[in-house]
């Protein structure tokens, strides 16, 4: 559903929602990325809830806007409305947290069921600066992620390590996606529907004269 | 306490209801009235201002091209306009509405009906044309003549259509948007334009249709947003005893400041109800989300994530109770640009929104982590929440007078501190004084006060008879012995 279906502009519109247990690091993984700055006083945004961020890979334009989903157990029957049309989601687990670890698994099945394969998806195993702390077993975690089609990233927004790989790394999964999808897309999307004719079309038209913008 | 009608705002809830008390909502942009009532009342003004709108008809013409010239449609509305305001005012009832299917079978274009647009335009609409035309201006001419055209074709064709389901009402804005979308990119009328002009011609497009057929497409009878609109409100209602801390809302209510962007924040969410398109509905909500972050911003001094803020809002939504709350999210789904509405700020608020009354609607006391019985005590209204102290305003009254309380209390401990310290200074200056007589004493006691002759010159000659009288008498020379 992005605007970057319109994929002549060159330019694409991705949506990225942010999903995991409170305490985890989303919060801070998002404010590293975009802001380059942890449990900082002057970070200048009043909010990081919605965040964006510009890229361009390979000539493309990309615009990620970052959505942050409320963690708190009393929401989590909100998160289909959160991930609506969304084209990544980044779930993300604290390593010294089994408990986080199996929440990610329980988004993933429910993002499986309501999107399939819509939607690209990365797993974070977060705080890797407290390695001697862990929980989840790397193992354990990269083979799930291989098992569910995600891809797993080792993160620490303390250290600023592997964030900024993980959303480049997403970032071209999604181009992709959305290069495929505009060959099938423009024809399927709402052709399944009655067809509606909205657009009053000309008396036959010259052919747009080769010339561009001569008229401007 | 429980009794009085709370708002926890100052806005009344008669004051939203229409002024006639018809009980309909009344709207601001109508006076107070209701858009039946003000109707009826402003009658006369409108009769007045038909003729306006057929000399601003003639200019969408002009800009048309002679295609479609003021022909006799405007002497023909007005003719017709009184019998189908009588219709207006037949009951909105399903079974009207097949009546009018079936008669609409026969190709008799006579008949009137009451859902068409086809009569007086509001005043938003108005304003809207305007603003549409005055954007118009700005466009070269094929291109205003392209937008004018495929503007209008949809507005008649929506307006003509009164049988559509609002499902079919929304593909048909839906597939506008799309295909326009893609026109401007394609077709030779638009070449040259930048992104952004493409998307704000697309916003103006929105803005104008949208509006003209706001009265068509914003809680229409053929489907139930109304009496979703009475359960939510009810609901809310029900529920005015959630505190903020119930929430977690992280709420500093002890500041004033926090005080006032909270009644802002309530406000922006009421007037999403006044605003006539998508757009400036969604704006509502984007101002009373920035207002939650400046209340955010005040009691955490860090950046605020979806933890905070979800709650806040859901807490905002409580207290506010905005009026036709299922409908105007519904509008806006329906309605609105899917490419605004999907990506960005607005759309990342719009969902918040709907993440809230979704919340709302399916609230239990496990959402406020709390045992059900005390949840049922709440809700049957036999006990008042005990959290209710000073954090947490119940009324504006109240409110004040707890902060009025406050107020007081310092003052008298600030007034006791001054009795004590004049008492003190009393005493001080006692002491001094009593110490400084005492000193005086001391020194008089331990130094007699003597005052001495004051000189005499001293007249060595003088002879004092008494006193040589007294002098033994001076001695004579003797010769003791040779
Ligand atoms: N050691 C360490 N702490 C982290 C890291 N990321 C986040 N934290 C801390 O974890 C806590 C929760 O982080 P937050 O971003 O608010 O988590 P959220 O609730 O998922 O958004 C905060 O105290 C952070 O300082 C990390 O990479 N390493
Ligand atoms: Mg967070």
């Amino acid at each position: 559903m992005a605007a970057g279906g319109t994929g002549s502009a060159k330019s694409f519109n991705f949506k990225v929602v942010l999903l995991g247990e409170g305490a985890v690091g989303k919060t801070s993984v998002v404010l590293r990325y975009v802001e380059n700055k942890f449990n900082e006083k002057h970070i200048s945004t009043l909010q990081a809830s919605f965040l964006t961020k510009k890229l361009n890979i390979g000539g493309k334009r990309v615009n990620l806007a970052i959505w942050d989903t409320a963690g708190q157990e009393r929401f989590h029957a909100l998160g289909p409305i959160y991930y609506r049309d969304s084209n990544g989601a980044i779930l993300v687990y604290d390593i010294t947290d089994e408990d986080s670890f199996q929440k990610v698994k329980n988004w993933v099945k429910e993002l499986r069921k309501m999107l399939g394969n819509d939607i690209a998806l990365c797993i974070a195993g977060n705080k890797i600066d407290l390695e001697k702390e862990r929980h989840v077993p790397v193992a354990d975690a990269e083979s799930y992620a291989a098992s569910v089609g995600a891809k797993h990233f080792h993160t620490t927004a303390k250290l600023n390590k592997g964030i900024e790989e993980m959303f480049l790394d997403l970032s071209k999964r999604m181009i992709e996606r959305q290069s495929e999808d505009t060959h099938k897309s423009t024809t399927t999307s709402r052709s399944n529907r009655t067809k509606t004719v909205t657009i009053v079309d000309d008396e036959p038209e010259q052919p747009s004269g080769g010339g561009c913008c001569g008229s401007s | 306490m429980t009794s009085k009608k709370k708002k926890g705002f100052h806005v009344d809830e008669s004051e939203l209801l229409c002024k006639n008390g018809c009980g309909y909502y009344g709207n601001p942009g109508w006076q107070g009235f209701c858009s039946k009532c003000y109707r009826e009342v402003y009658q006369k003004a409108k009769d007045a201002q038909l003729e306006s709108d057929s000399l601003r008809k003639q200019r969408l013409a002009a800009l048309q091209g002679p295609a479609v010239t003021a022909n006799g449609e405007t002497t023909l509305k007005f003719n017709k306009f009184e019998e189908k305001r009588k219709q207006h005012q037949a009951p909105k009832a399903k079974t009207v509405k097949t009546l009018f299917k079936k008669g609409s079978a026969s190709p008799n274009k006579e008949v009137p009906h009451p859902w068409t647009g086809k009569r007086q335009p509001s005043i938003e609409s108005e304003k809207a044309a305007s603003d549409f035309i005055e954007f118009l201006n700005t466009l070269r001419k094929p291109a205003a003549q392209d937008i004018t055209k495929q503007c209008k074709a949809l507005i008649d064709r929506l307006q003509d259509q009164y049988e559509l389901s609002v499902e079919e009402q929304s593909d048909i804005v839906q597939d506008f948007y799309q295909n326009m979308g893609e026109r401007l990119q394609t077709h030779s009328a638009f070449k040259g334009a930048s992104a952004e002009q493409y998307e704000t011609m697309m916003e103006h497009m929105e803005k104008y249709m949208i509006t003209r057929l706001y009265k068509i497409l914003f809680c229409p009878p053929t489907c139930d947003d109304e009496q979703k609109d009475l359960a939510i409100q009810n609901r809310i209602r029900r529920l005015h005893w959630i505190s903020a801390e119930m929430l977690d809302a992280d709420i500093d209510s002890t500041k004033p400041s926090v005080i006032d962007y909270i009644e802002k924040a309530q406000t922006d969410i009421i007037e999403m109800n006044s605003g006539r398109s998508p757009i400036d509905k969604l704006l509502c909500i984007v101002r009373c989300s920035k207002n939650i972050f400046q209340v955010l911003n005040i009691s955490r001094g860090q950046p605020a994530s979806a933890d905070d803020f979800l709650p806040v809002l859901i807490y905002i939504v409580l207290k506010a109770n905005p009026p036709q709350l299922h409908s105007n999210i519904q509008y806006i789904t329906r309605f609105a640009n899917p490419n605004k509405l999907n990506q960005g700020e607005v759309g990342y608020y719009f969902t918040n929104l709907c993440c809230a009354v979704t919340f709302i609607e399916n609230l239990d006391a496990q959402s406020l982590s709390m045992s059900q019985e005390e949840y049922d005590s709440y809700m049957s209204g036999e006990v008042i929440p005990a959290g209710t102290k000073f954090g947490e305003p119940i009324c504006e009254g109240l409110r004040l007078m707890y902060a009025n309380l406050a107020t007081l209390d310092e003052l008298r401990i600030r007034q006791d501190r001054l009795r004590e310290n004049a008492l003190s200074l009393q005493q001080e200056i006692k002491d001094f004084r009593d110490s400084v007589v005492k000193t005086v004493q001391d020194v008089l006691t331990t130094k007699p006060f003597i005052i001495q002759q004051p000189r005499m010159p001293a007249n060595l000659d003088e002879e004092n008879a008494a006193e040589s009288s007294l002098l033994p008498p001076p001695l004579k020379p003797e010769v003791v012995a040779k």
